[in-house]
């Protein structure tokens, strides 16, 4: 009685109520769960990756051809920390993009190098995010123009740039072209070890430079 | 113009008693006996009738001929042999194998009786003057007049009530002369209604035509006498029954299903030519409860008040569907049928159904309107990543209601066009999990139309707020239920409780 009392928890505990179906008690739903349930992400996209020069990009990539344009967990304008996202390119605004009905209809035609967006970091230093693959974009995500912060912190595909829609008849190619996670991991480790830590930050430095310059 | 005359005039151009009752626009029951109506018309008539039958003893041939003939009016539509015709082809039919009480006649009846009908009309003029209206049948027309006489005697012989809704008996009929005649229509018509221009494209002849435009009114009687005869001239030949089909009604039986299994889906579900599962709750309520109604199973229409995800179960009192069946042999379930039927689709283990039972088709604007009004009660199995606070569970106590805003969510973005959608959230109530602290149990109202998945984990900020939002932490869902859909309709009804 007393240990009831203490629990804090008490007024909120679940009780199942018996139902009967098929003849068959229904099992209480509380049996579905799964400690180690696999996140949405791991759930209904495969992990590709694009690289840009030296600087990584993600592209998850649900089961229905969505795909969603990310930045790499070891982009370097995380650690730099992000001081502006936005989506006017200069030539175009991609924010302006709409969409209408099941075809998507009026989305603007991406190809792989086609800038998404600009992202400058708080050292100043400026990436074209590239649009990964070859698509129609169908949205933008205009949260991280208000709060480019909450890159840094967002979880897993939360950070998105956009939603792009593949042609399917160009979806075997596109995921060719991109790294799976294995071979993502494997460029990882080969250019770290291939490389010395400090060198290997000034390499980025000048690959960013150039970016800027480009 | 005296009925007298008109029904002597009518007689000397071989046209049948009932056809002279159309002619004096008798009405319903009027058609029973004859002899009596033409008796009420017009007191006078009585004496003239039995002088003319008196006449006709004596020999009057021409007269006579025509009365034995068949009637160049309905070409022995309402004739007695061509009723005994109709009925025996009836019940040559399959029509037995339909358990209906009400039947509906649907006849195409040939143009040449239209035709027919404008040259009596045209003749009468000419006889009667302006007493004959140019723009409205001197007759009542032979589509009304046989709803008025054949329906119901073929009704009273088949002993069936009769209803619009009920099995419909397509009956085609044509005539020895309507190829001839209709040839020498198309001719008529291009002179009676030539094209205003070129290159303006003729109207198809058609009954609807003939009945719109073919009155004194707009034809000619001169232009329609190069092609035929006025008075209408007498025919030989009666009118011939060409073919006969039964059309059974649509029958709607509609009922709740629940759903237990996670691993079943709504209907068929095909990728890429595959199925991807086995069985359907469609196809299993269908296959033990379409083959009471009809053979073919493919045509039966199977419709809800939503529908619910492949991994979702749909507990409590179910959702309410409904078979639309078309052509349906029997239109009466049983209760000991319906609880057959309930326990067939039990045995399955996976689909649940009752209520089952056959409801008016009218009912079906249930089902199928205001599907955003209603309101639809879930509840969810979600996951923290940390054991729960009081401070998350109060947090999700929500009992007034709030608006979110929803994207298209990305599984569906594929085939769907991509909108921002307002839902109202009516209450949120979670629970904890007494042996997982990290396992809530979240029961969610809701408009309907919300995707509540995505409402739980918020799908990267495309639901807003999402609860994952409203505490601030991730959250995800692991099962969920659909424990009630605010829709009482069907009614309830017990089927293995038996009344007396």
């Amino acid at each position: 009685m007393s240990v009831q009392a203490d629990d804090p928890l008490e007024p909120f505990y679940f009780e199942h109520e018996e139902q009967e179906i098929c003849g068959k008690l229904v099992p209480p739903i509380t049996e579905s769960f799964q400690e180690d349930y696999p996140t949405v992400v791991d759930r209904f996209f495969t992990r590709y990756y694009y690289f840009k020069g030296d600087v990584p990009y993600q592209v998850l990539y649900h089961s229905n051809r969505i795909c969603l344009i990310c930045l790499a967990p070891e982009h370097p304008a995380l650690a730099e920390g992000i001081s502006s996202v936005n989506f006017d390119i200069g030539n175009v605004d991609r924010s302006q993009n709409v969409v209408k009905g099941k075809g998507k209809k009026g989305g603007m035609i991406l190809q792989a190098e086609s800038t998404l967006a600009l992202l400058t970091t708080a050292n100043g230093a400026t990436y074209k995010v590239p649009s990964c693959i070859r698509g129609k974009l169908v949205e933008v995500n205009t949260a991280i123009v208000e709060e480019p912060k909450l890159l840094e912190q967002l979880p897993e595909g939360a950070g998105y740039f956009a939603i792009l829609l593949p042609k399917i008849e160009n979806c075997d190619a596109i995921k060719a072209s991109l790294l799976t996670q294995e071979q993502y991991e494997e460029r990882l480790k080969t250019k770290n070890e291939g490389l010395p830590q400090i060198e290997s930050t000034e390499d980025r430095t000048q690959n960013k430079n150039k970016e800027v310059l480009a | 113009m005296k009925n007298q005359d008109l029904v002597e005039y009518l007689r000397s151009c071989g046209v049948c008693e009932i056809c002279q009752l159309r002619y004096l626009k008798a009405r319903g029951a009027e058609y029973r006996n004859i002899n009596e109506t033409l008796q009420k018309l017009d007191v006078k008539l009585n004496e003239n009738v039995e002088n003319e039958e008196l006449v006709i003893s004596d020999g009057i041939q021409p007269s006579k001929r025509a009365r034995l003939g068949v009637c160049s009016t309905c070409l022995g539509l309402f004739s007695k042999d061509f009723q005994n015709e109709l009925l025996n082809s009836i019940l040559a039919s399959d029509f037995a194998k339909y358990d209906c009480q009400k039947i509906v006649l649907a006849i195409c009846l040939p143009m040449s009786l239209q035709l027919r009908q404008l040259a009596m009309w045209f003749a009468l003029q000419r006889r009667f003057g302006a007493s004959i209206d140019e723009n409205n049948p001197p007759d009542v027309p032979i589509k009304e007049a046989v709803k008025l006489i054949l329906h119901p005697i073929i009704c009273e012989k088949l002993a069936k009530g009769y209803d619009a809704n009920g099995l419909m008996i397509n009956i085609d009929l044509t005539h020895s002369l309507e190829d001839e005649e209709v040839e020498k229509l198309v001719k008529l018509n291009k002179e009676a209604f030539p094209a205003k221009a070129s290159h303006q494209k003729r109207i198809e002849i058609s009954r609807g035509l003939l009945e719109k435009q073919y009155q004194p009114s707009k034809v000619k009687a001169e232009t329609y006498e190069k092609y035929f005869q006025i008075p209408c001239s007498n025919v030989e030949e009666s009118i011939k029954l060409t073919s006969i089909d039964l059309q059974g009604p649509l029958i709607c039986v509609a009922g709740r299903y629940r759903k237990l299994s996670r691993e079943l889906s709504h209907t068929p579900w095909i990728l890429n030519g595959q199925r991807l599962m086995e069985d359907s709750i469609e196809e299993i309520i269908i296959r033990h409860v379409g083959p009471h109604f009809t053979e073919k199973l493919g045509k039966i229409t199977f419709m809800s008040s939503g529908r619910e995800d492949v991994d979702v179960r749909c507990l409590g009192k179910g959702r309410p569907f409904v078979l639309e069946i078309p052509n349906a042999r029997r239109t009466c379930l049983t209760k000991d049928e319906a609880f057959a039927m309930e326990r067939a689709v039990d045995a399955s283990g996976m689909v649940s159904i009752h209520h089952l039972q056959v409801v008016p088709r009218e009912e079906l604007t249930h089902i199928k309107t205001g599907e955003e009004q209603k309101k639809k009660f879930y509840r969810a199995l979600c996951a923290l990543h940390e054991p729960v606070s009081v401070k998350i569970l109060e947090q999700l106590q929500i009992s007034a209601s709030f608006n979110i805003q929803q994207k298209t969510p990305i599984r569906v973005l594929h085939r769907r066009p991509l909108h921002t959608r307002p839902r109202t959230i009516y209450s949120v109530n979670a629970r904890v999990h007494r042996e997982n602290p990290k396992a809530l149990i979240i029961d969610i109202v809701t408009q309907a139309g919300t995707y509540i998945k995505e409402l739980v984990h918020g799908e990267f900020g495309r639901t807003t707020p999402s609860l994952s939002s409203i505490i601030g932490k991730p959250m995800d869902i692991q099962a969920l239920d659909v424990v009630g859909i605010d829709l009482d309709w069907p009614h309830e009804v017990d089927n293995s409780k038996q009344k007396e």
